[in-house]
């Protein structure tokens, strides 16, 4: 483990410690998992962090683009 | 090795990667995560852009076009005059069809390319006979 510093603002630092109690983790764990979601799994493929990225709920969202782009026919 | 053939990306694509509620998002996520080469067009961007403004907001949208910037397998073509109105020929062709320029000026490049393979969960896609991605998987 390598240690560091990090400034956080009060809001920050108030809303993390709440977090990281509600999952009964310690501050430094969630930042660590803040980290891990921030940085891709693999280095050499950096793209695949778009890959899940959103979650609309629609199953068909990649085929109903052009409604959203667009906007539906009246 | 034989080099594996270039597939030509569309807007679907990048959002059934994108969106883990999509039903294709197993599938993209799996050939994203070892992709031959890929091209698309600057049109495909924006789409994709358009769609996360949209749907979710700016600072998503950003996020989307610095993965796309990521992804160094991906060519983004350079379009001109001469590409705008290959692509009207499409749209002239399928006038019975809402193709979108993005889809007509993804015909005129899978064509121009030879592309063999179109990542798309979009039928309008299969017009001029390049299969999808979705029926060989």
């Amino acid at each position: 483990m390598i240690r560091t510093q990090v400034s956080l603002t009060e809001e920050e630092y108030e809303a993390a410690k709440q977090e990281a109690a509600r999952l009964g983790i310690s501050l430094a764990e969630l930042l660590r998992r803040s980290l891990r979601s921030l940085l891709p799994a693999d280095p050499s493929k950096p793209w695949m962090l778009l890959a899940g990225m959103v979650e609309s709920g629609d199953p068909c969202a990649s085929q109903t683009i052009d409604d959203v782009v667009y906007g539906q026919k009246e | 090795m034989a080099r594996r053939s270039e597939a030509y990306v569309d807007t679907s694509a990048l959002i059934a990667l994108a969106d883990r509620s999509d039903t294709f998002h197993p599938l993209f996520r799996r050939l994203f995560s070892n992709p031959p080469a890929l091209v698309t067009t600057p049109l495909v961007v924006a789409e994709g852009h358009g769609w996360f403004l949209r749907r979710f907001d700016r600072y998503k949208a950003l996020q989307f076009l610095a993965r796309l910037e990521s992804m160094t397998p991906l060519a983004i073509l350079d379009i001109g005059r001469k590409d705008v109105s290959s692509a009207m020929i499409f749209q002239r062709r399928f006038s019975d069809q809402d193709l979108t320029l993005a889809d007509a000026m993804g015909l005129h490049v899978m064509e121009s390319r030879r592309n063999q393979v179109c990542w798309s969960t979009d039928r309008d896609m299969r017009l001029t006979g390049v299969p999808l991605i979705i029926d060989r998987a």
